[in-house]
C-alpha cells in the first residue's frame, strides 16, 4: 500500500500523484494540512515535516524523487 | 550521433526544443522534470499570455507543447551525470540511468538550485523547520510564527503563501524589500507581517525540531533571537553549473558566461540558456528568449556546417 502525506497546493505533491496516476500506481492521499493524525505519522515515519512524503510499504522517500520510487517500485514486483 | 542535446526541462530547454523539432535537427531532450523553477510559483501572473496560471499547470502546459512535436526525442525522469568533450564539436553526454549521446552541439539549459544561507543550524534543520518550497512546506506552519529570509520575490511570495497559516511572520532582509511593489504593498499591510531589515541571519538552533534563530543588526552589530517554528530560505539560487565547469568559463557566482547576441558560451559547440547563464534576470520570459536565441544560432551552426 502507497501512502502519500501532501499539502493542497504543494507542485511536488501533485507531481508525485500525477505520476503515479500515469503509471496505475495506487496510492491513498493524506492531507496533511487538513488531518493532524497525519501529520503526526508523516513526521514519525520521516523525521521532518518537509512533504511530500512517499511511504511504499514501509520504505520512506521524503521529497518527489522519481528515480527513488522506481527503484522501489521495481524491487517490490 | 545528434545535432543538438538540450541538457534541462524548464521554459529556456522546453523552448528551444519544440524550436530544434520544427527544424527538423536530430535532437535529444534530457530532464529530471519539466518547468524548472516556475513549478514553485503558486500563481505566475507576469507572463505573457496568462492573466494567472499555477507554476504545475504551467508546467504541464509546456511539457504538452513538447510533446506534440514528434521531431525530438524526450528522455525524461533523468539527470544528466557527464558531459565530456571527445573533439571539436564531438561532446559525450551520460545519463543517470548509463544512457550514452554523442552530439555535435550542447544547450545546457540546467537552471539553479536553492541558495543555502551558509548558517550553523541550517542543514542539520532541513526539512525539520529549515524551508525551502514555502508553497510545500507554508501550511505545516498553522498557528505558528515563522521566519522568511530573503528580500527578493521569492521571499514576498513566500509570505504571501504563509499569510493563511502563520500567526506571526518576520521576513528577514539584509537591505530591504527588492522585490516586486505589487507584492510589497500586499504585506505592508497585513498586521502579522514584521519586516526587519539590515539582518544577517547568524544561526538556526532548536531541539528536534526548529525553535528559533538568531541575526545580527548591520547597524548597531547587535545580536538578536527570534522564538519561531519554521524558517524559509529565500535569498535566490545558485546556477547548476557544476558538470560543465572545466569546460566553460563562468562568473564567480557559477553563471555561464555567454556572447548575449547568440547565447555561445566560451567552448566551441556549447551553448547555454535560462538561469544558468550569466543573464541579469531570471525570468521565464528571458529564459524563453535566450533558449529560442541559442536554439536558432546552433541552427546556423549545423547548416553551415552541412554546407561546408
Amino acid at each position: 500500500m502507497i501512502k502519500i502525506y501532501s499539502t493542497t497546493h504543494c507542485p511536488y505533491c501533485k507531481m508525485a500523484k500525477d505520476y503515479f496516476d500515469k503509471n496505475k500506481v495506487e496510492y491513498k492521499d493524506y492531507n496533511v494540512e487538513a488531518d493532524e493524525e497525519a501529520l503526526a505519522d508523516m513526521v514519525k515515519k520521516s523525521g521532518q515535516m518537509g512533504v511530500p512524503v512517499i511511504d511504499i510499504n514501509g520504505t520512506i522517500i521524503v521529497g518527489f524523487d522519481r528515480g527513488a520510487i522506481d527503484q522501489v517500485l521495481s524491487s517490490k514486483k | 550521433m545528434y545535432d543538438v542535446a538540450i541538457i534541462g526541462g524548464g521554459p529556456s530547454g522546453v523552448a528551444a526544443g519544440i524550436y530544434a523539432s520544427r527544424k527538423k535537427l536530430k535532437s535529444v531532450l534530457i530532464t529530471k522534470d519539466f518547468g524548472g523553477q516556475s513549478v514553485n510559483s503558486a500563481s505566475i501572473e507576469n507572463f505573457i499570455g496568462y492573466k494567472s496560471i499555477s507554476g504545475v499547470d504551467f508546467a504541464k502546459t509546456i511539457e504538452e507543447q513538447l510533446r506534440a512535436n514528434d521531431g525530438i526525442e524526450i528522455k525524461d525522469g533523468l539527470l544528466v551525470v557527464s558531459v565530456k568533450k571527445l573533439g571539436d564539436y564531438l561532446f559525450e553526454i551520460t545519463d543517470s540511468a548509463g544512457g550514452i549521446y554523442q552530439t555535435k552541439t550542447i544547450l545546457y539549459a540546467a537552471g539553479s538550485v536553492y541558495k543555502k544561507l551558509e548558517v550553523p543550524g541550517e542543514k542539520e534543520y532541513e526539512g525539520k523547520g529549515v524551508f525551502y518550497c514555502s508553497i510545500c512546506d507554508a501550511p505545516l506552519m498553522k498557528g505558528k510564527s515563522a521566519a522568511v529570509i530573503g528580500g527578493g520575490n521569492s521571499a514576498l511570495e513566500a509570505v504571501i503563501d504563509l499569510l493563511p497559516y502563520a500567526s506571526k511572520i518576520y521576513l528577514i532582509t539584509r537591505s530591504g524589500i527588492k522585490g516586486d511593489a505589487v507584492y510589497r504593498e500586499k504585506i505592508e499591510k497585513e498586521s502579522k507581517v514584521e519586516i526587519i531589515n539590515n539582518a544577517n541571519t547568524q544561526e538556526i538552533f532548536g531541539d528536534a525540531f526548529v525553535k528559533g534563530m538568531k541575526y545580527k543588526d548591520s547597524t548597531t552589530n547587535e545580536e538578536k533571537t527570534l522564538d519561531v517554528s519554521g524558517v524559509f530560505v529565500s535569498i535566490g539560487w545558485t546556477p547548476n553549473s557544476g558538470l560543465i565547469k572545466d569546460l566553460v568559463k563562468a562568473d564567480a557566482k557559477g553563471h555561464i558566461l555567454v556572447d548575449s547576441k547568440t547565447q555561445q558560451s566560451s567552448m566551441p559547440g556549447i551553448w547555454a540558456a535560462g538561469d544558468v547563464a550569466d543573464g541579469l534576470y531570471a525570468q521565464i520570459g528571458p529564459a524563453i528568449g535566450e533558449g529560442i536565441v541559442a536554439l536558432l544560432n546552433i541552427y546556423d551552426y549545423i547548416v553551415s556546417e552541412n554546407k561546408a
